[in-house]
C-alpha cells in the first residue's frame, strides 16, 4: 500500500512502485486533466506539483513520492472558481486543442507561486520544458504576464480549490 | 441526448433552393431543424445526393430547441484546436438571436441516428468548416428564428413584424396591444412552431447588421480546457475496461511469423497476449489490468516478423528513385501556360534549383489511441478521430462487425493536423476489443506514434525559370516526383462512401477508388497543389507532377501540399529577385507584388505586411525576408526578422525574433480564432522549418521522442503581430494558410544575411 496525498485528499493505494505518478492519478484516482504526451519528460503534458515544485509524472515512479503532497490541475479551480491562472486562460484564448494546457497551467502556476512578476527569460526558463504543438506560446507568455500584473499571485488566487492548510508549504514562505 | 431525437427521416425531395432545411417535431415539445451542409466532405458532397434517379435527403447538422429553452447544435465535424465549436455556435446565434454561449455545440457520432444511407464522407480537414457552412448555418438559424416568430405572432394573434426575437425569447411590440412588451421563451413556442413547414423567403442579415460575425472573440472550450475537464479521446474510461498495447512491425508491410509470450504471461495484472492479423492491423496485442503493466510487459516480448520489401529503402534510395522516376517521365502535366520548351531555348539565362524536401511528423500531443468495447449485439468506438465515417470501416474491416453494427462516438482531439485522417488506431482498437469482448483503451507509446506515422511525404523537385535580356522572367518550369497521399488513406475512404455496401465489397471499392481519382474523387494534388496554382505572371509556365510511390507511409499534413510547395516556390522566386539584373531594379518585394498584377487582394496581403513589417527596416542585428502563398482560398503574407548567428549551436543558429502575418480570408467569423490560428500555423511551420526531418534507414523512421524530433519551444517562439484584412468576400480556411508561407520568409532572410540560397528542409547555415 503507497500513501498520497492529491489536492489534498489522502489516498492508499495497492499499486506496483515504480507504476508513474502520472498513470496512477489518471487511472487509479481518474483524474483525468493531466496528460500523456511522451513518456520520458520532454514535453510536460503531464506536469503535476509536488510540494508545489513542477514536475514530470510520467517518469516519477509512484514509490518516490509516497506519503508527500501531490496537486493537480484539479486541485487548482473548477469551471465555478477558477484560479487567477486559469481565468487568464480563458480571457486570453490560449487553449487551442487544448492537450497540453494542464501541464501549461502547472508550469505557469509553479512558476507565479515563486515569483510574481516574472519577465520573458523567467517565462521563457520556466516554461521551456512545456511543449504546445498548436504553438500557443505568444500567449501563454502573455497570460502569465497578465497574471502578474493583476497581482493575482496569492495562494488563494492561484489555488482555488485547495482548502488553506493544504496548500503546497512553499507557498506559505512567500 | 439520442434519445431524444427522431431519426431524421429519409424522404425523396426536389431540388429546390430550401431542400437543405428540413422542420420536424420532437416527441419531447421541441423542434429540431435537420440541415444538409454541403463541401463537408473532400470527397463527395453531403446535401442532397442522387442514386440512379432518386435524391435522397443527406443531413449532417441538426439544430434543436427543447422545451426547456435550450439550444443544441450538433454536427458532422470534430474539434481539432481550430475552433469549429465557436465558429459554428456564432454563426447560429447570429440569425437566430441568441447568445453563442446558449448554444451546446456537439459533435455527431457516426451512428445510425446522425448518419444517413447516402452519405459524404465525415472528414474534418481541408480548411472547410466555416467555408462550407457559411451560409446555410445562418439561413438554418434564421429559418427557425422565423418560425419562432411566427408562433409567437399567432399565439399573441399578432402580424410577424410586430414581434422581435432577441436573446433566446419572442418580444411582443405590437402598439396598444395588451401584451405588449411581454416575451415568450424559444422553448415555449418551439412546440408549435415545428408545426410549420420552413419558410420560402429566408434573408440574411446584412454585414453592417451582425452583431456576432466578425466580432465574436470568445472561446467556447476555453474553460474546459483550462480546467483538464475537456474530455479526450485518451480520457475515455469504461466500467470494467482494461488497456492494451500493440507490438508493430518495424516495418509497416511485414507479416507476423510468430512471437513468444512466455516472459511476460505471469507478470502481475498480464490478461491476455495475442496475435491480430488484419491487413489494417498486424501485431502482437497485449491485454491487461493497467497501462503500466501492457506497457511494461511489452519490453519483455519477443515477435519475429517477416521479411520486407522496405529493408534496403533508405533516403538516398528514395530520392534515388524520385529522381529515376522524374527524368524517365514528367508524368502528369498540372498546368501549362504559352510554350515553355520556345521560353527555355530562347532565354538568356536559365536557373535551376532542385529541392529536397523531408518527410515529417504530424506529433499531435495526445498520442494515437482508442477505446473500443465489443459485446455480441455490437461494437462501439471511442476515438480521437477526424473521420467518424472512415473510422467505421476501419473498425469493420478488422473486426467481425458490420457497419450497421458499429458505433463510433468522438472526442476531443488532441492535436489533428491530418494525422487523424488515417485511421490504424480505430482498426487496432476494433481487433483487440473483438477478440476479448471487453472493453479496452489501446495507448500508442510516442515513440510508436512518431514511427508509425503517416508522413508529410518526402519530395523531389526541379525548377527551372527563363530569364531575357532586361531581367524579365520569361518561364517557369517545375518538375516533381513523390508519393500522392490519397492511395494511402483511400482503403478506408472509398467505402465509407458507400455504407450500404456490404464489407465484401469493400476490396473492389477501394480499387475503384483508386482507379476512379479524379472521377468519383478529386485528383490527388497531395505533392503539386500549390506548385501548379503559382500566382506569378509569367508568359510560360509548366508544372508537372510524376507519381512515385516509396512505400513509406504518407497522410495529409497540416496544408498538405502547400506545406511544401510555399517554400519550393517563394525561395525560388526569391532566387530570381537575388539575380543581379532584377536586384539592380526592385526589391523582392516589389519584384512580387508586380508579377501579382492579376491578383489584387495578393497585392493588397503583401503591401500590408511590408508596411506594418517596416519592410527594408528589420529590427535590430536581425534581416528580413517576404513570403506570401495562397492555400484554402486564403491569401497569407508573412515577413520574418531572423538573427543569424554562425557561432551557435547547430539547433539555436536561426534565431526568429519576429513574423509579421496578414490574411486574407474574407468575411471573418471569430477574428481571434483567426489570429490564433495564424500564430499557430506559424509556430507549427517554424518547428518544421528549424528541425522537422524524419530520416528513414532500412525502412525504419530513425526519429522516436521529442528528443530527436524536436518541436519549438517557448524560449524559441517569435513575436507574432497577425493583421487581417477586411473583406466582404465569403470566407475561407483559417486553419492550414499560416504555414505554407512561413519557411521561405525565413529562409529568404537568412539569404539576406549571408547569400546562401536553401534549397532543402530544415534550414541549415551552409
Ligand atoms: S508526458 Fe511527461 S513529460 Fe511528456
Ligand atoms: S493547445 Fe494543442 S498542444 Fe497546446
Amino acid at each position: 500500500m503507497i500513501q498520497l496525498t492529491v489536492n489534498g485528499v489522502e489516498h492508499s493505494l495497492d499499486v506496483e512502485a515504480d507504476t508513474p505518478l502520472l498513470w496512477v492519478v489518471r487511472d487509479y484516482l481518474n483524474l483525468k486533466g493531466s496528460k500523456f504526451g511522451c513518456g520520458a519528460g520532454l514535453c510536460g503534458a503531464c506536469t503535476m506539483h509536488l510540494n508545489g515544485e513542477p514536475i514530470r509524472t510520467c517518469i516519477t515512479p509512484i514509490s518516490t513520492v509516497a506519503g508527500q503532497a501531490i496537486t493537480t490541475i484539479e486541485g487548482l479551480g473548477d469551471q465555478g472558481s477558477l484560479s487567477s491562472v486559469q481565468q487568464a486562460w480563458v480571457e486570453l484564448n490560449v487553449p487551442q486543442c487544448g492537450y497540453c494546457q494542464s501541464g501549461q497551467i502547472m508550469s505557469a502556476t509553479a512558476l507565479l507561486a515563486k515569483n510574481a512578476k516574472p519577465n520573458d527569460d523567467d517565462i521563457d526558463s520556466a516554461m521551456s520544458g512545456n511543449i504546445c504543438r498548436c504553438g500557443t506560446y505568444p500567449r501563454i507568455k502573455a497570460a502569465i504576464h497578465s497574471v502578474a500584473s493583476s497581482n493575482a499571485t496569492s495562494n488563494d488566487d492561484l489555488f482555488t480549490n485547495i482548502m488553506a492548510d493544504q496548500k503546497p508549504s512553499v507557498m506559505e514562505e512567500k | 441526448m439520442t434519445s431524444l431525437l427522431n431519426s431524421p427521416t429519409k424522404t425523396s425531395l426536389n431540388t429546390s433552393r430550401r431542400s437543405f432545411l428540413k422542420a420536424s417535431a420532437l416527441g419531447s415539445g421541441g423542434l429540431m431543424m435537420t440541415i444538409a451542409m454541403p463541401g463537408c466532405a473532400t470527397l463527395k458532397n453531403g446535401g442532397l445526393s442522387k442514386i440512379g434517379n432518386t435524391e435522397r435527403w443527406d443531413a449532417n447538422a441538426w439544430l434543436r430547441i427543447d422545451s426547456d429553452n435550450s439550444i443544441h447544435f450538433v454536427l458532422d465535424r470534430v474539434e481539432m484546436g481550430q475552433n469549429t465549436y465557436t465558429g459554428m455556435a456564432t454563426l447560429v446565434a447570429e440569425e437566430l438571436e441568441v447568445d453563442p454561449e446558449s448554444i451546446n455545440v456537439s459533435f455527431a457520432a457516426a451512428d445510425s441516428v446522425y448518419r444517413n444511407t447516402v452519405y459524404g464522407l465525415q472528414i474534418t480537414g481541408g480548411s472547410t468548416s466555416i467555408v462550407s457552412s457559411w451560409e446555410i448555418v445562418r439561413e438554418a438559424g434564421a429559418a427557425t428564428r422565423m418560425m419562432l416568430i411566427k408562433a409567437a405572432a399567432n399565439t399573441w394573434n399578432i402580424s410577424e413584424s410586430d414581434c422581435i426575437a432577441n436573446k433566446g425569447v419572442v418580444i411582443n411590440q405590437a402598439a396598444g396591444h395588451p401584451q405588449n412588451g411581454q416575451k415568450i421563451s424559444f422553448g415555449a413556442l418551439a412546440a408549435i412552431a415545428a408545426t410549420y413547414s420552413v419558410p420560402n423567403d429566408i434573408t440574411l442579415k446584412d454585414k453592417a447588421d451582425f452583431k456576432l460575425i466578425g466580432k465574436y472573440n470568445k472561446r467556447l472550450d476555453a474553460v474546459k480546457k483550462a480546467t483538464g475537464t475537456a474530455g479526450y479521446g485518451i480520457d475515455t474510461e469504461l466500467p470494467g475496461m482494461k488497456y492494451a498495447v500493440f507490438s508493430r512491425a518495424p516495418r509497416w508491410d511485414s507479416e507476423l511469423k510468430s512471437f513468444d509470450a512466455s516472459k511476460i504471461e505471469n507478470m502481475p495484472g498480464i490478461e491476455q497476449v495475442f496475435a491480430v492479423n488484419k491487413p489494417s492491423a498486424i501485431g502482437v496485442a497485449i491485454v491487461a489490468k493497467s497501462y503500466w503493466q501492457a506497457k511494461k510487459a511489452q519490453q519483455l516480448l519477443s515477435v519475429e516478423w517477416g521479411d520486407s520489401e522496405l529493408t534496403k529503402v533508405d533516403n538516398a534510395s528514395i530520392f534515388a528513385q524520385y529522381r529515376k522516376d522524374m527524368s524517365q517521365d514528367s508524368g502528369k502535366n498540372v498546368r501549362s501556360e504559352g510554350d515553355i520548351q520556345a521560353a527555355l531555348s530562347n532565354a538568356a539565362q536559365t536557373v535551376t534549383t532542385e529541392y529536397k524536401m523531408p518527410f515529417l511528423a504530424h506529433a499531435t500531443l495526445e498520442p494515437q489511441n482508442c477505446t473500443a468495447w465489443a459485446t455480441a449485439d455490437g461494437l462501439e468506438i471511442w476515438a480521437p478521430t477526424q473521420s467518424p465515417d472512415m473510422a467505421q470501416v476501419a473498425a469493420a474491416k478488422a473486426s467481425r462487425y458490420s457497419l450497421n453494427d458499429i458505433k463510433v462516438n468522438t472526442t476531443f482531439i488532441g492535436g489533428g493536423f491530418g494525422r487523424r485522417i488515417n485511421q490504424d488506431f480505430v482498426a487496432e482498437a476494433a481487433a483487440i476489443a473483438d477478440h476479448v469482448q471487453q472493453p479496452i483503451k489501446l495507448i500508442w507509446s510516442r515513440e510508436e506514434d512518431t514511427q508509425r506515422d503517416w508522413y508529410r511525404p518526402s519530395s523531389l523537385h526541379k525548377l527551372t525559370a527563363a530569364v531575357d535580356d532586361s531581367g524579365n522572367i520569361t518561364g517557369w518550369n517545375h518538375q516533381m516526383a513523390g508519393s500522392g497521399v490519397f492511395d494511402y488513406f483511400v482503403g478506408d475512404a472509398a467505402p465509407a462512401q458507400y455504407p450500404f455496401m456490404p464489407k465484401f465489397m469493400f476490396g473492389v471499392l477501394e480499387s475503384a477508388g483508386k482507379m476512379g481519382e479524379g472521377i468519383i474523387a478529386p485528383a490527388d494534388g497531395s505533392i503539386f497543389e500549390g506548385a501548379n496554382e503559382i500566382p506569378y505572371d509569367f508568359a510560360n509556365i509548366n508544372v508537372d507532377y510524376k507519381k512515385s510511390d516509396s512505400g513509406i507511409l504518407v497522410g495529409n499534413w497540416r496544408s498538405v501540399g502547400h506545406s511544401h510547395t510555399g517554400f519550393i516556390v517563394e525561395t525560388f522566386i526569391e532566387q530570381l529577385a537575388q539575380l543581379p539584373q532584377v536586384k539592380a531594379q526592385k526589391d523582392a518585394y516589389q519584384f512580387r507584388f508586380d508579377l501579382l498584377n492579376k491578383h489584387p487582394r495578393a497585392q493588397a496581403v503583401l503591401k500590408k505586411a511590408a508596411q506594418e513589417a517596416n519592410w527594408g527596416t528589420p529590427l535590430p542585428g536581425c534581416t528580413q525576408g517576404i513570403s506570401i502563398h495562397k492555400s484554402f482560398g486564403t491569401w497569407v503574407a508573412q515577413i520574418a526578422d531572423v538573427e543569424v548567428d554562425a557561432n551557435a549551436s547547430s539547433d539555436q543558429q536561426l534565431k526568429v525574433k519576429r513574423v509579421v502575418c496578414v490574411v486574407d480570408c474574407g468575411q471573418v467569423v471569430n477574428p481571434d480564432t483567426v489570429v490564433a490560428q495564424m500564430e499557430g500555423g506559424i509556430i507549427f511551420a517554424l518547428s518544421a522549418a528549424l528541425y522537422g526531418d524524419v530520416t528513414i534507414k532500412d525502412g525504419i523512421a530513425q526519429q522516436t521522442n521529442f528528443h530527436d524530433y524536436q518541436l519549438l519551444r517557448i524560449n524559441q517562439a517569435p513575436s507574432i503581430e497577425v493583421h487581417i484584412i477586411e473583406s466582404n468576400e465569403p470566407p475561407t480556411g483559417v486553419g492550414e494558410p499560416g504555414v505554407p508561407p512561413l519557411a521561405a520568409a525565413v529562409a529568404n532572410a537568412v539569404t539576406a544575411k549571408t547569400g546562401q540560397l536553401f534549397d532543402s528542409l530544415p534550414l541549415k547555415l551552409g
